[in-house]
């Protein structure tokens, strides 16, 4: 090895250290999945020979979407293929497999994505799946401008970053999954309370017991064609006033 | 077996322990933990409440945790962290003073809090309670650890199944519990013409200054047997 080479493959090596490094970082507490996807494809331009980078990803209703490029001509590329429906990153998203496709000049699987390849001047593509298991979850796609792809460790190196960035997807999706469950829990909870409450204001306000109570915030609730419960929190506070349940009565 | 296997059977078993009686959880957690009592608590905020406690003396000490606004369960769940209480001496009886008390004249020698927490979702605390002094093994505190989170995944997977809006009938215990305790605040609130929030904070100061306990002053007020005093000074004078 050459001194600039080994330079290279030193270099190479921290960036790959490092790159693995930044991405788990940003796992833990809050983190923008879309800022992670966005630093892997530029460090994919950096660390494979690859000149450019996109990812797609899959929506609920499983449609591919763009979500982060390396440059703005890329992410028009990876558009053109959800928009004609061919390509290199809809095969890998529906086989799960890597695609690398070495020459784009010669007969392409997909006729008009080499064409418009070959105009913004790239010659060879490869597309690695973000899998978690059996399930795609999308895929990271690499352009690069001479033929012949990646070599067999750079492939691999790809699909190591793309394994990560997939964990942050999975990751990302379940926190928010669950900060809505916690939501519901925290509101069922505190509505809950709040009947409780407006039955004892309705109780002292009226001089009546709590069954009485409940059961006037229950004919109000339908007669005014309202929920029980939101009911409940707009006299806890204050926006219905408790004397529209009752006349107020003074304690004897 | 791998971690994602782990986590989905951990994620059954708490689909299916929430179909059976909340109640029989913290038993469920003596059993499985070895400890001497166990107290499950659900919170929202400033709002907690019980879903099961292993024995009387666990309820009152849980009961004691919500009058005074102090002690492991709150540390637990506003931290995040479980709070380690091996001797319940020295700093941790200056931190949570009436809390020991109680806890020492009830025999219990060490007291152990894991918040309820899984992807950052947070909906409680696991109190665990110790007849005598000592750090948890490690394999207790690991399987605490654990069990936090499978009974996270039971209270979120019970409120999953509830109608849009109410509590789950199974969670419903945390309010009815209290339930005389919130209807004498919303009667307080009326009486002193302050929000039920405040109201529940003089009901908690006034149990704390005549050495009442909460619920027996709730229930006095519900009883109409007592008047909390309007001794509330205005700051300023319009």
């Amino acid at each position: 090895m050459t001194g600039d080479a080994f330079a290279k493959a030193a270099t190479r090596q921290t960036l790959t250290a490092t790159t693995f490094v930044e991405i788990v970082d940003t796992l833990v507490g809050d983190f923008d999945v879309i800022e992670v996807l966005t630093l892997l494809t530029s460090r994919c331009v950096e660390l494979l020979d690859a000149a450019a980078a996109g990812i797609l990803l899959a929506d609920g209703d499983g449609h591919l979407r763009v979500i982060g490029a390396s440059t703005e001509q890329i992410q028009l590329l990876e558009l053109f293929q959800v928009q004609n429906n061919e390509g290199p990153c809809l095969d890998c998203f529906r086989t799960g497999q890597v695609v690398l496709h070495s020459d784009l000049d010669a007969v392409s699987p997909w006729p008009q994505f080499a064409a418009e390849c070959a105009t913004a001047g790239f010659a060879s593509v490869c597309a690695v799946p973000l899998r978690l298991q059996a399930h795609t979850l999308g895929c990271l796609n690499m352009f690069m401008a001479e033929p012949g792809g990646l070599t067999t460790s750079d492939v691999a190196l790809a699909q190591a970053l793309a394994d990560v960035a997939s964990i942050a997807i999975i990751q990302d999706q379940a926190t928010r999954d669950s900060a809505i469950r916690e939501g519901q829990l925290q509101h069922a909870l505190n509505s809950r309370i709040a009947i409780e409450q407006a039955k004892g204001m309705i109780a002292e306000n009226g001089q009546i017991d709590m069954d009485e109570a409940f059961s006037r915030l229950r004919s109000y609730a339908r007669s005014h064609n309202r929920g029980l419960t939101e009911l409940a929190e707009a006299l806890v506070v204050g926006v219905v006033k408790v004397d529209a349940i009752g006349p107020r009565q003074q304690p004897t | 077996m791998n971690s994602d296997q782990s986590t989905r059977l951990a994620v059954a078993f708490a689909r299916e322990t929430a179909r059976s009686a909340t109640a029989r959880l913290c038993t469920a957690c003596v059993d499985v933990l070895a400890v001497t009592g166990a107290g499950i608590t659900i919170m929202g905020g400033e709002q907690a409440g019980p879903i099961c406690v292993s024995d009387d003396r666990v309820a009152a000490l849980e009961d004691l945790q919500y009058a005074i606004g102090q002690g492991p369960c709150r540390d637990a769940f506003s931290s995040g962290i479980s709070v380690h209480a091996p001797r319940l001496d020295g700093e941790v009886s200056a931190r949570w003073p009436s809390f020991v008390s109680l806890a020492r004249k009830s025999g219990i020698g060490a007291v152990f809090a894991y918040p309820l927490i899984a992807w950052g979702a947070k909906v409680g605390v696991l109190t665990l309670y110790q007849k005598g002094e000592g750090e948890l093994t490690t394999a207790q505190h690991d399987d605490s650890l654990a069990l936090a989170e499978v009974l996270t995944e039971t209270v979120l997977s019970l409120q999953d199944d509830a109608p849009s809006g109410a509590l789950a009938a199974g969670l419903d215990d945390a309010v009815q519990y209290r339930a005389e305790i919130y209807q004498a605040s919303g009667m307080v609130a009326i009486q002193l013409m302050i929000p039920a929030e405040e109201a529940l904070l003089r009901i908690r100061a006034y149990a704390f200054a005549n050495d009442q306990t909460v619920a027996d002053v709730a229930a006095l007020i519900v009883a109409r047997r007592l008047r909390l005093p309007n001794d509330h000074q205005p700051e300023t004078e319009d």
